[in-house]
């Protein structure tokens, strides 16, 4: 039977691209260019292969700026059906992005939603979890595959020490991990439909953002010797001399 | 201040205990079969959650204890299931969350947190007046106490998400965070047939073999308690050997708190060399067994 799926997709500065500033450290990201989130890529990917499997739909939503709107493109591309961009992301607040993402989610018809289960940026993992305790609906967390029947979900679900075989009813919350698939590549005929694509934005509600003050975000300090050796035969007495210091 | 610990990797609960010794009063709780070390890490009460455990099964079974206790705040180990279950808590209501600290602070009812953002690119410290703490691995050791606290056992609530089997993973039996030399390896090392040279420099510095994400979980070259980095474990071994590790923040996260670190490359331009003590630009399967050679000689 065809689902309604909704993926959650994030958009984030490009993590290679990121400098600190030379003399302070602290790392600003206002001019990073921007990239689809890694693990969101796999819950397209999960999304869109559910889609090719049992049939519906999927739906994109973006909490992020209006810079992020492309990114929605690429996601069309990927084989995402429809989207919408939220705009007024302010920074990492999983709590107030949860509480964005519901007040949209609420209104719409739904299956399942999938996410990653832990953005490749800010790392919280905590996203789905809310989600799912916010609207009330099942959570299966960390999901390297996912099968539907009528309306049962089954997940293998993987921990680090064993895999877990989950079950529930739908509609349902489904984390996924970066060994859950390989994103593909859309064709270039893809991304061009894409391309043409309206996309339709929204502002975020509410508005206000409780939570923390950040003191301040710095690149931790490398106090490292950084001996370089580009003829290693040269470097082995060294490096020789340095570990056998260390296993002393 | 009142404390409620949990974490289903009993390591990972006894060492947020540990680094919460003065001032509070902890309540650590683990899965049953992880309570060793739990036990002797100076909690005042302990509780063991018996049956298959599924983050809304522990989020519901860990708010009740935090009433029951009256706990002020919750701290819970940063893994699959742990992660699940805090954002199950902070989702119901009630909880104000924060993850992946790596150091707290309490002051004026405030909390000091700092943890690693951009992939391990940079440390933000923040404040807050949050009350849900999700921690990273490696806090603080998770030091002993001669007192083994009394254990009360709880059978986990009927969860709707229900587990139907399970599947261990196969281990490597390694404690690589325990580890005083590691020689760690990447995709540089192309083949699987490579570790028989990487067990030969391992035993020449007596090191535990490690090795980045794609070598763990992709490639299963070495199994996944092996693997170093953010989403892996964070060691900091006296000796970090890397050999064809591009050195992605995310692997640097896990291996920062190394001393010495000697890097081995054949790409002058690969980030590692930002984060080594010695670099050797070159070809792992020439420099290596030199290596050997002036090792054992
Ligand atoms: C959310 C998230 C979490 C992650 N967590 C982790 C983590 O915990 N740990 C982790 O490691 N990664 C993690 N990653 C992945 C990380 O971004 C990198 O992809 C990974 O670390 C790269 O592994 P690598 O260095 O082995 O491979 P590559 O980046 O492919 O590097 C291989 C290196 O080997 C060199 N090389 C090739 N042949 C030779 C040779 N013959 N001799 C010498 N050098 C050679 C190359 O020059 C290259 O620098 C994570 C990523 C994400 C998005
Ligand atoms: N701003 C956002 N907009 C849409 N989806 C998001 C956003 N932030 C996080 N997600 C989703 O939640 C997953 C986990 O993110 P996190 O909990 O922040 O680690 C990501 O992989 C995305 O699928």
């Amino acid at each position: 039977m065809p689902y309604n799926i909704i993926v959650l997709i994030k958009v984030i500065p490009d993590l290679e691209q990121i400098k600190p500033n030379p003399t302070t450290g602290e790392i600003v990201t206002d001019r990073t260019p921007l990239r689809l989130e890694t693990l969101s890529e796999n819950a397209i990917e999960a999304a869109v292969q559910l889609k090719e499997k049992y049939g519906g739909k999927v739906f994109g939503l973006i909490f992020g700026k209006p810079e992020s709107a492309p990114m929605l493109k690429k996601a069309f591309a990927m084989g995402v059906d429809d989207g919408i961009v939220i705009t007024g992301y302010k920074g990492n607040n999983p709590v107030y992005t949860a509480e964005v993402l519901c007040g949209k989610i609420k209104g719409m018809q739904y299956d399942l939603i999938i996410a990653g289960n832990q953005s490749a940026d800010t790392y919280t993992g905590l996203l789905p979890g809310i989600i799912s305790g916010k609207l009330g609906i099942n959570l299966l967390g960390n999901a390297l595959t996912i099968a539907l029947e009528e309306r049962k979900i089954r997940v293998k679900s993987t921990l680090e020490k064993k895999i877990q075989n989950l079950n529930a009813t739908l509609p349902a919350v489904v984390s996924v991990t970066q060994e859950t698939n390989q994103p593909r590549l859309p064709p270039v005929m893809q991304i061009m439909a894409a391309g043409r694509k309206q996309i339709v934005t929204e502002a975020a509600q509410p508005q206000t953002m409780t939570g923390t003050l950040q003191i301040s975000n710095k690149a931790p300090r490398s106090e490292r010797k950084r001996q370089l050796y580009e003829k290693p035969e040269e470097g082995i007495a060294a490096v020789v001399r340095a570990i056998k210091e260390e296993i002393r | 201040m009142k404390t409620l610990i949990f974490s289903d990797d009993g390591e990972i609960a006894a060492q947020i205990s540990s680094y919460l010794k003065e001032g509070f009063e902890n309540t650590i709780v683990t899965l049953k079969g992880e309570e060793g070390k739990c036990r002797r890490s100076g909690a005042r009460s302990m509780f063991i959650f018996t049956g298959q455990p599924t983050a809304s099964g522990l989020s519901l079974a860990l708010k009740k204890l935090k009433d029951q206790n009256s706990a002020d705040l919750v701290f819970i180990g940063s893994t699959a299931i742990g992660r699940d279950t805090a954002g199950l808590l902070a989702g119901s209501g009630g909880f104000k969350p924060l993850s992946e600290v790596t150091s707290v602070q309490f002051s004026n009812g405030k909390a000091t947190t700092t943890r690693y953002l951009y992939g391990g690119k940079s440390v933000l410290t923040e404040e807050s007046d949050s009350n849900l703490f999700v921690v990273a691995p490696g806090i603080s050791e998770a030091s002993l106490t001669e007192n083994e606290t009394e254990i009360t056992e709880i059978s986990l609530d009927q969860s709707p998400v229900t587990v139907e089997g399970e599947d261990q993973k196969s281990t490597g039996g390694a404690d690589i965070e325990k580890a005083k030399v590691i020689v760690s390896i990447g995709r540089g090392l192309g083949k699987p047939d490579g570790l028989k040279l990487v067990e030969q420099l391992a035993s020449a510095v007596k090191g535990e073999i490690a090795g980045s994400r794609p070598v763990c979980l992709d490639y299963h070259w070495l199994s996944e308690d092996r693997q170093v980095g953010l989403s892996g474990k964070k060691v900091r071994p006296r000796l970090y050997i890397a050999l064809g590790i591009s050195g992605q923040i995310q692997h640097i996260a896990g291996m920062r708190g190394s001393r010495t670190v000697v890097a081995i490359n054949k790409d002058k331009s690969a980030p590692i060399f930002e984060e080594c003590d010695y670099g050797l630009i070159g070809d792992l399967y020439t420099i290596v067994p030199k290596l050997v050679t002036a090792l054992t000689s």
